[in-house]
């Protein structure tokens, strides 16, 4: 299973926040691209980069971040927030990005979701984002009704390659991934998910690898607060990850 | 030299996922029902999504029943998946029942869920019954992803691997050149795309020894 540490962008700056909240902000790094050349330096495999300010505005605000990030480091990474159209995720593409992650607008406009699907293939990461197995959107201010498992078995049979899902509850708290909701979720589709949310010692990483075993498609998790608070090291992480 | 290999197109099933997860090993793969085509190839897929019925009355429109009698007679290896593993049986208890194309010993029947949700989607362990060389690297108990509401019931010499949902069922089967697997190599992941190249390097054998 790959780790993805995160990479949240706010301001300019690489920030974590608690469960989406922007008041609940801690700021870990001046320059995220000091935060990429670390995590890539340590040995990460793929980053997770989320462009809080993009994900607000509804396109993206941080292209000049992504251009230094695919600069200063080798591995490659993936970005999201506020990709709302098909140029904005070309733009993403050419700045460097390796994926890109489409969350709100793939659920509300499936022509979009579709033309960037057949543009980019298995560049394109779809975020579901779920409380009490219900999708919410926009940056988890809406609830909605929209059952996860059977969303993420629609867009797989639509062509979506991969997903990133994230339980809002657990998402910052570092209190443990919500096992049993992601191995739903990875059950009900042959396409690749990515965990995302609360994981914040290596146990947690351990029972995920553990789960992995019996649904391979769940081939990654995402890291942020417990990689900045160094509760463990990108090493130890995928270490525990085999 | 590598293996070119046919998926046959009999108008039932989701073709292009097979054809991509081929060329993402390396296997140069053509999706048709042409004879002239399928008779050029150093192996044959079988694929296909849907009721058994339905597709046998597509296959023998097409007449890729004795196609595929055919290319088995001159020893090209061939793959069913899902539906396409069933029809390689020789009946099946269906929508009121069906033949099938009888290369392989055994009826298709319904899956005995035991009241476990029908049809069966998702990723269950495999069990290798023996060895082969489509399992080649792949230990026993690898998890593949299925889609099925049916499963085959072969004989005790075709049988080659099995699973769990509600009741043990089989899921592989093996006959000289012929194959079938009842759950999706092209969906899953690194373990299904080790299976098809394993395939298409029995096919790439069989034409070096032919």
């Amino acid at each position: 299973m790959i780790l993805y540490p995160a990479i949240d962008i706010r301001g300019g700056q690489a920030v974590r926040l608690l469960q989406g909240d922007y008041a609940h902000e801690t700021v870990y790094d001046a320059d995220p691209v000091d935060a990429a050349a670390r995590w890539g330096g340590e040995g990460a495999e793929f980053l997770h980069v989320v462009d809080l300010d993009g994900a607000k505005a509804g396109s993206p605000q941080n292209l000049d971040a992504v251009r230094r990030i695919a600069a200063a480091v080798d591995c490659p990474f993936q970005v999201g927030g506020g990709l709302r159209d098909a140029k904005s995720v070309a733009a993403l593409l050419e700045a460097g990005a390796t994926r890109v992650v489409i969350g709100t607008a793939a659920l509300r406009d499936p022509d979009f979701l579709d033309t960037v699907v057949a543009e980019h293939g298995e560049r394109v990461v779809v975020s579901v984002d779920a409380r009490g197995g219900k999708v919410s959107l926009s940056g988890w201010t809406e609830a909605t009704e929209r059952d996860v498992e059977e969303t993420v078995r629609e867009l797989g049979e639509r062509g979506v390659a991969r997903f990133l899902c994230t339980e809002i509850d657990v998402d910052g708290t570092m209190e443990g991934p919500a096992v049993s909701e992601l191995s739903r979720i990875a059950t009900s589709t042959p396409a690749g998910v990515i965990a995302s949310g609360g994981v914040g010692h290596l146990g947690d990483l351990k029972r995920l690898a553990v789960l992995g075993r019996v649904t391979p498609n769940l081939e990654g998790v995402i890291v942020g607060r417990a990689l900045y608070e160094k509760n463990f090291t990108v090493a130890e992480a995928i270490e525990a990850l085999r | 030299m590598s293996a070119r290999i046919a998926i046959l197109d009999y108008g039932m099933g989701n073709l292009r996922s097979a054809e991509k997860a081929l060329e993402h090993v390396g296997v140069s793969a053509r999706i048709s029902r042409d004879p002239v085509e399928v008779r050029a190839a150093d192996g044959v897929i079988l694929p296909g999504v849907g009721a058994m019925p339905r597709a046998m009355e597509r296959v023998r429109e097409y007449g890729l029943d004795e196609l595929i009698a055919e290319r088995r007679g001159a020893g090209v290896p061939i793959l069913g998946i899902c539906l396409g593993l069933q029809l390689l049986f020789e009946s099946t208890t269906e929508f009121g029942g069906s033949d099938g194309l009888g290369l392989l010993e055994g009826p298709v029947g319904e899956l005995d869920a035991d009241g476990l949700k029908v049809p069966h989607i998702g990723w269950s362990p495999v069990r290798w019954e023996r060895e082969s060389r489509l399992t080649e690297g792949l230990p026993s108990g690898t998890p593949f992803y299925f889609v099925h509401s049916f499963a085959p019931r072969p004989s005790a010499a075709d049988l080659l691997g099995s699973a769990e949902y509600g009741s043990r069922f089989a899921c592989a089967a093996e006959r000289e050149n012929v194959f079938g697997v009842q759950f999706h190599p092209e969906k899953s992941s690194a373990a299904g795309l080790r299976l098809l190249s394993n395939f298409a390097g029995i096919c790439a054998k069989s034409l070096t020894t032919a």
